[in-house]
């Protein structure tokens, strides 16, 4: 199949006459190194060819029968700290959010801060990045008491490591918990999004819990 | 070759012109979205010189975005669009905005689906074309992952696999498979030239749950080549809403959480007025 320059320069370079000291000890160096190299450039010729890194996290690699390619390289697991919508005056914390032995996303257990799903989408990564919040506590509003207010075009701010990473509102939406619509919206997404999310509705007193979700729609910048 | 930042910056940005993808046009599912459905670009016609493609949308929602000089094997990233429709058009590498497009299509665009615009073809019967992608949720626990075949030098595999199940056969150059839902984790596929004497090419990629695929396979310098495109990812699926609420401003004043709260108190009223009115008249009726 192929062969490889590289191999060829490296029985060629002993050869040459008429060296300078310096010139010599360089190609004696360059000579060493290449014969230590040499069964590693001729096994990776053999195997996988050259590398060509087409984008983060998606790489290609040329070989003429074995292609190997490498997933999303993910980011250092830096979580996001903190939430700020500037709007409405939101600036807080973010707790991080499980799920409970059943699979419901657990709310954040101070009711002035705001959690993120902690084992879903990191907010700046691909996917859809879950924010949650309460509307109010049991004696008056709490961090999203003011969610509903946010349009398409807003802008919402999650601090990620040294930078903030800003995401546009592009849709709010309202459904019962009844119907909530799981894969719109933690389904996935081709870029980087939020959801901010938040109760609505009639509280049911019996069950101590609104019987509706407020879902805003937020896409990275 | 490309130097790494430069075939970064046109992934980032976005490409031209793809394949066929005749095979499989399937209605796309709707993504998980609301407000924006997605677009993206790609170039994968083999002897298409590089082109500059432009975006415009018909109704002007959102500024005309050009991405230079989009070659062979470029597949842009999504972009998130308004839904409206769109202009796609390609021109010649350098020629100004004004110059009349090689190739131009229009798409329209809907909420929560994803699209490939794609150039088809070999040069001399290229042509641009819409694909509806599938990001739908993959089932629990699992990946979908689809193959694009865009290579001249083998335009004809056989991917399967490896062994495993056969996902197609007879796959031609401009054409995509279905997505096949698969398990997460390495997963090897090859690719075989019918009646070929050779070995068959083995492409390894690693897929996660909830993630939704491309593999796309080009001409390389030698054999082929192949490219995985995130297509769209999910973290985990909680199951249902959020319980995010104490009551405390329930009974208070009409604000947020009581806005709904009115309109279904009002709802209720109206249902039941109406119902009461249509029996009444209905009685009415039958007594006359």
């Amino acid at each position: 199949m192929r062969t490889t320059g590289k191999v060829v320069r490296h029985r060629a370079l002993p050869a040459r006459p008429n060296l300078t000291a310096t010139r010599r000890r360089t190609l004696t160096l360059i000579g060493c190194v290449l014969a230590l190299a040499a069964p590693v450039i001729v096994g990776s010729a053999v195997l996988v060819g050259r590398r060509v890194e087409v984008d983060a996290g998606e790489s290609t690699w040329i070989v003429p029968h074995r292609i190997d390619l490498t997933g999303a390289t993910a980011d250092p697991d830096t979580p996001p700290s903190r939430l700020r919508i500037a709007q409405l005056g939101v600036d807080t914390p973010l707790e991080s959010l499980v799920m409970d032995g059943s699979g419901v996303l657990q709310s954040p257990k101070v009711y002035g801060e705001a959690g993120w799903f902690a084992t879903g989408t990191l907010p700046g990564d691909p996917g859809p990045a879950v924010l949650a919040g309460h509307v109010d506590s049991k004696t008056g509003p709490a961090v999203f008491y003011r969610l509903h207010e946010l349009k398409p075009g807003d802008t919402v701010d999650v601090r990620r490591g040294d930078g903030w990473l800003t995401s546009r509102v592009t849709a709010s939406e309202h459904y019962s918990k009844a119907q909530f619509p799981t894969a719109k919206v933690y389904g996935p997404t081709p870029v980087p999004e939020l959801r901010l999310i938040t109760c609505g509705g009639t509280f049911d007193q019996s069950r101590h819990s609104y019987r509706d979700n407020l879902v805003v729609y937020a896409v990275l910048t | 070759m490309f130097a790494a930042p430069q075939r970064r910056r046109l992934a980032a940005l976005a490409a031209a012109a793809l394949l066929g993808l005749g095979l499989t046009v399937v209605e796309a599912s709707p993504a998980a979205a609301a407000g924006v459905g997605y677009v993206r670009l790609a170039h994968l016609s083999p002897d298409t010189p590089a082109v500059d493609v432009y975006l415009s949308s018909v109704s002007g929602a959102i500024p005309q975005q050009k991405f230079d000089a989009v070659g062979y094997g470029t597949v842009s990233k999504y972009l998130p669009l308004p839904p409206g429709t769109y202009a796609v058009a390609m021109r010649k590498k350098g020629d100004p905005a004004s110059a009349t497009p090689v190739l131009s299509t229009q798409a329209t665009v809907e909420e929560g689906k994803a699209y490939t615009v794609a150039g088809t073809g070999k040069f001399a019967d290229l042509g641009l074309r819409v694909i509806a992608d599938d990001l739908g949720l993959p089932e629990s626990g699992k990946a979908k992952v689809r193959v694009i075949q865009a290579s001249v030098k083998e335009p004809v595999l056989d991917v399967a696999v490896a062994g495993g199940s056969k996902i197609a056969d007879g796959v031609q150059f401009a054409t995509t498979t279905s997505y096949q839902t698969v398990d997460p984790g390495r997963w090897t596929l090859r690719l075989t030239q019918p009646g070929a004497t050779g070995s068959p090419t083995t492409v390894t990629a690693p897929l996660k749950a909830g993630a939704v695929y491309s593999l796309i396979i080009l001409d390389g310098q030698a054999g082929l080549t192949a490219q995985l495109r995130t297509d769209a990812e999910s973290g985990g699926v909680p199951q249902g809403g959020v319980d995010t609420g104490g009551g405390g401003t329930a009974g208070g004043r009409g604000m947020s959480p009581l806005l709904p709260i009115g309109g279904g108190v009002a709802l209720v009223v109206l249902a039941v007025a109406g119902g009461l009115l249509r029996r009444r008249s209905r009685v009415r009726a039958t007594a006359a």
